[in-house]
Parts: structure tokens; C-alpha cells; sequence
């Protein structure tokens, strides 16, 4: 159970450890293009690991409809926009709203598809989010508390 | 580069970096599709087949509006170009987890820790070539709000999915 655990934060911490290699292209380079290589080197390497696995072509794959497979285009504008991002506003802001942002949607995108779903946890979870988003933008001004 | 510059940052950034999020929403769901008619790998190896070309015909048409001058100025060193490594690292160790007694919803509520504490370390110093940025203490304050309301809705909100 620990080594899942830990499996599963270090899949987070790729996360932003990839956001942080893009984001440093993408000053050399553009956010555009740092998204191509994201995309180019993660599919060689994919590639690579299927040809030892096996499974790179389910039978069922054919069957998928074919809106399922524009995931791809949307993580090119994914990529790109938080390689765009982080190199302006820093690693913790880009997290916190992008994670903002999908959980806002996602709790939006069950609501749409009337998915089970518990009003009051997902309602106290908005709104601590968007006072999370808040805080971090009140910043600006030279600290004007409210106490 | 300095914390003020995170500061006065337009808005525009903000937003964008929440949109941002939207689109990842989006895209986990079709990936997951993807992933239920095939598996994980398939998925991943798909979409990121997929990206590549979505990515060549944008950068094509970026390009015909542009001329293709831009020198930058510094080359990227060439561990800048291995996010896409930590990416497809990223598929397999979240597809083993989401299978084991984690589920989704902790393996999902325990990426978003890695992914938070990853942010405050590459921020305080400067991981990677990009800009030190020392959080202060608002920053771990939105950061923790963020990441409990972020919990609540993944551990209670959201059924069991």
C-alpha cells in the first residue's frame, strides 16, 4: 500500500516536474513549440515501452468513437498554455490554478452529465478554491487586511 | 526575477492558467474514454500521436501569420526538452495506482499533494532555470485552501467514481 502511496505522489510531482522542464523551454523556445516536443519525445518513449509490453493496439480500439481521440489536440493547448503560464506567474501559481480550474469544471462537467455527486462537499470545496484564487491575487496591494 | 514581477502580473495569466485547468478536465475525460475502449498506454500513446499533429498544424499556421525570424536568445539546455519523459512516467504511475485499493479518488488526491509540494520547492529555488519565486505566506495560505477544497471535492464531492 505505501509503494502505491508513493507511486501516486510521485505522479503528481512529474506533474509539475514536467511543467517546470516546458516552462523552461518554452522561454528559449515558444510555448507552442515546447508543447510539439513534449508531445514528440513522450510518444517515442511510449513507443519504445509498448514495443516491450505489447497492448500499443487493443482490439477495442477501433471501436473508441472518434471524438475520444481529441484528447491529444487538447493537451497540445494544455501544454502549451501552462508552459505559458509558469514562466510568468511561477510554479505554485500555475498549480493552484490549473488545479482550481479543473476541479471547478470537473464538479461542473458532473452536474452536466448527472453524475452522483455530493452538493455540500462540492460546494464548500468551490468555494474554498476560489478563496484560495482570491487570496492569491490580493496580493498585489501592499497587504490590506481585513482584521 | 523576483516576486515582484509574480505580483503585478497581469490578469490575463490568471485566467489563463485557469482555463487552463478546464481544458485538462476535457481532456482526462476523453483520454479516459480512450482508455476504457483500449488501456492506458493506448491512450496515452495515442494522444500524445495525436498531439503531435494537432501540434504541427498549429505551429503551421502560427508560422504563415509570422515571419519565422525570432532569434531567442538563449538555447534550451537539452534536459529541457525531457518533460515529455516525465509525462509518459506520469500515464504509467497513475494508471498503476488507480488500480490498486487507491482508487481514483486517492490517487488523484494524492497527485494533486505531489504536484502542490513540487510547486513550492521548484518556486523557492528556482528549479529548472525558471524564476525564483520565495512563496510567502499568502502563497501557502491559497495553496492550502486551494488544495482542501481540491480534496474535499475529490474524497466526498464527486460519487464514487
Amino acid at each position: 500500500m505505501t509503494v502505491f502511496i508513493l507511486l501516486a505522489c510521485l505522479g503528481g510531482i512529474l506533474v509539475g516536474l514536467s511543467r517546470q522542464l516546458n516552462g523552461r523551454l518554452s522561454i528559449s523556445t515558444t510555448p507552442l513549440i515546447a508543447s510539439f516536443w513534449n508531445h514528440a519525445i513522450g510518444f517515442c518513449v511510449l513507443t519504445v515501452l509498448g514495443l516491450f509490453v505489447g497492448g500499443l493496439l487493443p482490439a477495442g480500439a477501433a471501436e473508441a468513437p472518434w471524438y475520444a481521440y481529441l484528447g491529444g489536440p487538447i493537451g497540445v493547448i494544455f501544454v502549451a498554455a501552462g508552459s505559458w503560464a509558469i514562466a510568468r506567474i511561477g510554479a505554485v501559481n500555475s498549480a493552484l490554478l490549473i488545479i482550481g480550474g479543473q476541479m471547478v469544471t470537473g464538479v461542473a462537467l458532473d452536474y452536466v452529465s448527472a453524475a452522483p455527486a455530493s452538493f455540500w462537499a462540492n460546494a464548500t470545496g468551490i468555494v474554498l478554491i476560489i478563496g484560495g484564487m482570491v487570496l492569491s491575487r490580493r496580493r498585489s496591494k501592499t497587504s490590506r487586511s481585513q482584521e | 526575477m523576483t516576486t515582484e514581477t509574480a505580483r503585478h502580473a497581469h490578469p490575463i495569466y490568471f485566467i489563463g492558467a485557469f482555463a487552463t485547468g478546464g481544458l485538462l478536465t476535457f481532456m482526462v475525460h476523453l483520454n479516459g474514454e480512450l482508455a476504457h475502449y483500449g488501456n492506458p498506454l493506448f491512450s496515452s500513446w495515442a494522444a500524445h500521436g495525436t498531439g503531435i499533429i494537432a501540434a504541427v498544424i498549429l505551429l503551421l499556421l502560427v508560422r504563415r501569420r509570422r515571419t519565422p525570424t525570432i532569434e531567442k536568445t538563449s538555447n534550451a539546455p537539452l534536459w529541457a526538452y525531457f518533460g515529455g519523459i516525465s509525462g509518459a512516467a506520469t500515464v504509467i504511475l497513475t494508471s498503476t495506482a488507480v488500480n490498486s485499493p487507491l482508487g481514483l479518488s486517492g490517487t488523484l488526491a494524492l497527485g494533486l499533494a505531489g504536484q502542490v509540494l513540487f510547486s513550492v520547492a521548484a518556486d523557492s529555488w528556482g528549479l529548472f532555470g525558471l524564476p525564483k519565486r520565495r512563496p510567502d505566506i499568502r502563497d501557502i495560505a491559497a495553496l492550502g485552501l486551494v488544495v482542501t477544497g481540491g480534496a474535499l471535492i475529490i474524497l466526498f464531492g464527486r460519487g464514487q467514481a
